[in-house]
């Protein structure tokens, strides 16, 4: 099977260092963002099979990214895996509607059931 | 007789209500209410021997009227208290909401580093090590479980409780939920047992926080259980739904508390009486969470005799509108 490209956008550097290392144990290519904009230029530039986008970001925040993405023709179909703490209905709903795929509140998820979250969506993607 | 009157007594104690209310004391609603009460009275008594005495009505118009600017004057403290105190509250509960969610970052990061290290990073960690940082992993999650109980439960006072709803398979988490309580029953002597029916329908609801009011019932019943007691835990399918219970032998919920089990911080005095730590969140939540997700809870209890708790969850309709 080919190498899939995961770009992680998240402004934590702690969490985004540690999903990086699990992830590409787990035999994915990844690329990092630590802001909005970074995150919306590396997912043109790189085309990523799925992103794992952070909410609240410097820069441009995770709503501004969904809609630049969703706006890109090549990008339309990747599935966009929100990671909060937010846990509100309003944000996630809110995200969901600008066309975010599914999310996961990080501080309930194993790094492990991140993992397998990633691998199911690419499955259906 | 007494209890009558204790509670008037308590009624008449403005000082300790507005201490407990922290508020002066002429700013505690109840001493304002009297305040008018007496001036209502005096002011009766004042008409009355106006009109016996002196045949004046514009002396009677004018008490009158300044006895209504006196009342509403009065009326409008009352009203300014209550809003403030109205709005403290929010702010509080705001406060827990922020502060909680902000623990939740840096707690994320010590689950996430840990994980790392045990999964990716374990050669050449010692068995000792190993168990070292195993035990630290496990007050992390005692803690996160600490902060999300917090912020549930400001967000439940907040009315904005989301809960994640989807098609789960109910003996999977009972089966998590028991495993993760077995070390606390074996600590404390406690036979643990489980029984399942076998064809148990899915049903829809918040994997998380099913698991966290299944925790809370399991702990609760070993943690109010003495030694050598026994907490059994069964799910069976019921007509529309699937019926849940937890039932313990120990040392139950004396009759008069138990109208007070579901509210916030509740804590029952044997339960204080016998130092069982707990924090008084976890039936206000499990009860909040079962009946937003289309459930009933209820319970029987015993002093002395034990507790036993239920709830009910809806089965999943179909497969397709899920």
């Amino acid at each position: 099977m080919e190498q899939k490209k995961i770009l992680i956008v998240e402004d934590d550097i702690v969490l985004q260092k540690a999903l990086q290392e699990f992830l590409s144990a787990e035999g994915f290519e990844i690329v990092v963002a630590s802001d909005g904009e970074e995150g919306i230029l590396k997912a043109k530039n790189e085309e990523p099979d799925l992103i794992l986008l952070d909410i609240i970001l410097p820069k441009k925040d995770g709503y501004a990214v969904i809609r630049e993405v969703r706006a890109e023709v090549s990008l339309a179909g990747v599935p966009i895996v929100l990671l909060t703490n937010l846990g509100g209905l309003n944000d996630v709903e809110k995200a969901l509607e600008l066309g975010a795929t599914t999310y996961l509140v990080k501080a309930d998820y194993k790094l492990e059931e991140v993992a397998e979250k990633v691998r199911g969506m690419l499955v259906k993607a | 007789m007494q209890k009558i009157w204790q509670r008037l007594a308590d009624e008449f104690n403005i000082k300790k209500q507005a201490d407990e209310l922290g508020v002066k004391i002429w700013q505690a609603p109840s001493f304002l209410f009297i305040m008018m009460g007496i001036i209502i009275i005096f002011a009766m008594t004042v008409v009355y021997y106006i009109t016996k005495y002196y045949d004046s009505p514009e002396a009677v118009i004018f008490g009158e009227s300044s006895v209504v600017a006196v009342l509403f004057t009065i009326g409008n403290f009352i009203i300014k208290s209550i809003e403030e105190m109205a709005r403290a509250n929010k702010a509080k509960t705001e406060f827990v909401s922020i502060a909680s969610h902000q623990l939740k970052t840096p707690l994320s990061e010590i689950n996430w580093e840990i994980e790392l290290l045990l999964s990716k990073n374990r050669e050449g960690l010692s068995a000792k090590q190993v168990e070292i940082v195993d035990n630290i992993a496990h007050s992390n999650e005692k803690m996160m479980r600490l902060v999300n109980d917090l912020l549930d439960v400001a967000r439940i006072d907040q009315g904005r409780l989301a809960l994640v709803n989807e098609q789960i398979s109910f003996g999977k988490i009972v089966d998590n939920v028991v495993l993760s309580n077995v070390i606390l029953a074996e600590s404390r002597n406690v036979k643990l047992s489980v029984e399942i029916d076998k064809d148990l329908p899915k049903i829809i609801a918040d994997k998380r926080r099913i698991g966290v009011v299944l925790d809370n019932l399991i702990s609760n019943g070993i943690k109010y259980t003495k030694e050598y007691g026994k907490v059994e835990v069964t799910a069976r399918r019921g007509a529309e739904n699937v019926l849940v219970c937890v039932k313990d032998n120990g040392v139950g919920i004396p009759k008069s508390q138990q109208g007070n089990v579901y509210q916030k911080f509740f804590r029952s005095d044997n339960a204080i009486k016998n130092q069982t730590d707990g924090t008084g969140l976890g039936l206000y939540i499990a009860k909040n969470i079962i009946e937003q997700s289309g459930g009933k809870i209820w319970f029987e209890s015993e002093e002395n005799k034990g507790t036993s708790f239920w709830f009910s969850l809806p089965v999943a309709k179909s497969l397709t509108n899920a």
